[in-house]
């Protein structure tokens, strides 16, 4: 388990990484998105122990990576947003090398490069000097490094980019695969990617975590079920009449003909979605009116990163701060806590 | 600490670069000695003396040892592999010293080409070996703090062509230390020309081409070195730090 405290990095006055503090546990993919700029890549250089942090805590399977970073090493596998790969070297002597830093010997290097060469499909390359390969080439050598050794976790900082979607595809399925094994951490902006792969996200902006939960809760906490869809074939008339005294619709927004006695319509719920929807297709069964389809907004990641990174960080009060300095809490102090808790429910 | 090791003498090696600038050594030593020999008078033999050759390169070796190392932590950085390097179960002291050591092998590797030369010489003369042995501990020493120097500018850039340059700039100043506290201007002030005097590399190493071993010398040269490596880790660690 990797685990992470109150993680700070100050770049100069600039701060990159503001107090961020998750877990990421064994066997598990976890996807780390953010837009450009967020702080990805630093939290990411500070987990595998490139860069140190201004403030806060990596623990690797209980070594700190300050404390003892050499142990703590040992039990990592990162692939940089920059594939780290010597232009000079064959990919062969570059992955004898990778081995040899990770302190594998003998046979047992021999066969471990062989298991990443076949694992990343790139045996065939292996004669061949890394500043001709291809980005796609380059960017799967880097990855055979981070596997080399069989470490227990691994950091990849955006291995898709600059893959051709085959390739894609493949390095997708490879990341899954290596869930059995490992726990990965897994860097991305894009969402098809993450939602693809990952069992939770992390979503970051300007150094803050904005959210830590698997893809189905974010999706389901965002599902906006206050608008339906309804498309019906028939008299455009008679629909809009039965789905307009229906119980529970607020207001048709929408009626669009579609054609051949074909309309859409869309519609503002005040009730529970499901309760209406079920009442809408009883009723036009009733009145001869057919349902083609019909559904609720369907959520989707974009949306929810959209809104996530576009919304402001709830920033705390003095009082509150005050309160998380102070430890013992007086009575009235608690009910301030939970009405602005509250507060900020609601919002 | 041992792949490193080998992975820079990869780069030396499997490259032309270590035979190029071993022959751009040979090619300036041969043309040093063949000058000696040229002007030797027959009526005067103390004239040639092999050793002194040593000295006198050092003048052309200097423009050659910061193209030795220019690479040594340049190109680390501007391939992006020092990420590599740092994110490995290797301590960042163990990866200066490896390369400290595989910059040296290729030091080694071009002195021993001029041993040519006294095997020339002692064809046709004699050498006195208890003096040659003692001019290649001296420029043995003498190239181990450049070198180290060396890799000390190269940690400060990504440029390894800067690096190079940087590295001759200094090193030239560093080689005419004693020359510059000789002058005129510095006798003004004693106390100045001591501190210069005490810090100049050339003096030092003139006593190794005339036959003596001094341990205040010797001394004189492991403890800048080391004083260089050193730098160069806390250099590195320091980037770190800082780095946006």
């Amino acid at each position: 388990m990797i685990t992470i405290e109150n993680l700070t990095k100050y770049y100069g006055s600039n701060r990159a990484v503001n107090d961020i503090s998750f877990t990421i546990n064994d066997n598990e993919i976890l996807g780390f998105l953010g837009p450009n700029g967020a702080g990805k890549s630093t939290t990411m250089n500070m987990i595998a122990g490139y860069l140190p942090m201004s403030g806060g805590k990596v623990t690797i399977c209980g070594d700190d990576i300050t404390e003892n970073p050499v142990k703590a090493k040992r039990n990592i596998g990162y692939l940089p947003e920059i594939p780290p790969v010597y232009p000079d070297m064959k990919v062969r002597e570059y992955l004898d090398f990778c081995a040899g830093l990770k302190g594998i010997k003998g046979k047992e290097k021999k066969s471990e490069m062989e298991r990443v060469m076949a694992l990343l499909k790139i045996a065939d390359v292996q004669h061949k000097l890394i500043r001709n390969l291809s980005k796609g080439y380059k960017q799967r050598v880097g990855f055979a490094q981070a596997l080399l050794g069989n470490p227990k976790f691994l950091i990849l900082d955006e291995p898709t980019v600059g893959l051709d979607p085959n390739q894609v595809v493949e390095v997708r399925s490879i990341i899954k695969d290596l869930k059995k094994e490992h726990s990965v951490i897994f860097s991305s902006h894009i969402l098809s990617e993450v939602s693809a792969v990952c069992d939770r996200v992390v979503i970051i902006n300007k150094g803050d975590i904005r959210a830590i939960d698997t893809i189905e809760n974010l999706e389901k906490s965002f599902n906006d079920s206050s608008v339906l869809h309804v498309k019906c074939a028939g008299s455009k008339a008679a629909a809009a009449a039965i789905i307009g005294v229906t119980e529970g619709v607020a207001e048709i927004m929408e009626a669009v003909d579609e054609g051949n006695n074909i309309t859409s319509f869309t519609v503002k719920l005040s009730g529970n979605a499901e309760q209406t929807q079920e009442k809408l297709m009883a009723d036009c069964l009733k009145n001869q009116v057919t349902v083609l389809e019909i559904y609720t907004d369907k959520p989707n990641l974009e949306k929810v990163f959209t809104e996530l990174i576009n919304r402001p960080v709830q920033k705390k009060s003095m009082d509150e701060l005050l309160n998380e300095i102070v430890p013992e809490k007086t009575d009235s102090t608690e009910n301030e806590d939970a009405e602005s808790e509250e507060k900020e429910e609601n919002e | 600490m041992f792949p490193i090791y080998k992975k820079e003498l990869q780069s030396f090696f499997y490259t032309p670069f270590a035979y190029a600038i071993a022959a751009l050594f040979m090619l300036l030593f041969t043309y040093i000695f063949g000058v000696a020999i040229g002007g030797m008078d027959s009526s005067n033999t103390l004239k040639f003396s092999f050793t002194e050759i040593f000295y006198n390169v050092t003048l052309y070796f200097i423009f050659l040892l910061p193209i030795l190392t220019m690479r040594t932590f340049a190109d680390e950085r501007k391939f992006g592999t020092e990420v590599l390097l740092m994110t490995s179960p290797v301590s960042v002291l163990k990866i200066v010293i490896a390369k400290f050591l595989a910059n040296m092998t290729v030091y080694i590797f071009m002195l021993a080409g001029t041993l040519v030369y006294p095997i020339i010489t002692a064809i046709n003369g004699e050498v006195v070996i208890s003096q040659l042995i003692c001019a290649y501990i001296g420029i043995f020493s003498w190239g181990m703090m450049f070198i180290t120097l060396g890799m000390l500018i190269s940690s400060f850039t990504e440029n390894s062509s800067i690096a190079a340059i940087i590295g001759e700039i200094i090193m030239f100043g560093v080689l005419f230390l004693d020359d510059f506290a000789n002058t005129a201007f510095i006798s003004q002030y004693p106390k100045l020309q001591s501190v210069l005097y005490a810090f100049a590399a050339q003096p030092r190493f003139a006593y190794f081409s005339q036959g003596f071993i001094r341990l205040s010398d010797l001394v004189f040269f492991a403890s800048a070195t080391i004083v260089f490596l050193v730098w160069t880790y806390i250099s590195i660690e320091k980037r770190r730090w800082k780095r946006g």
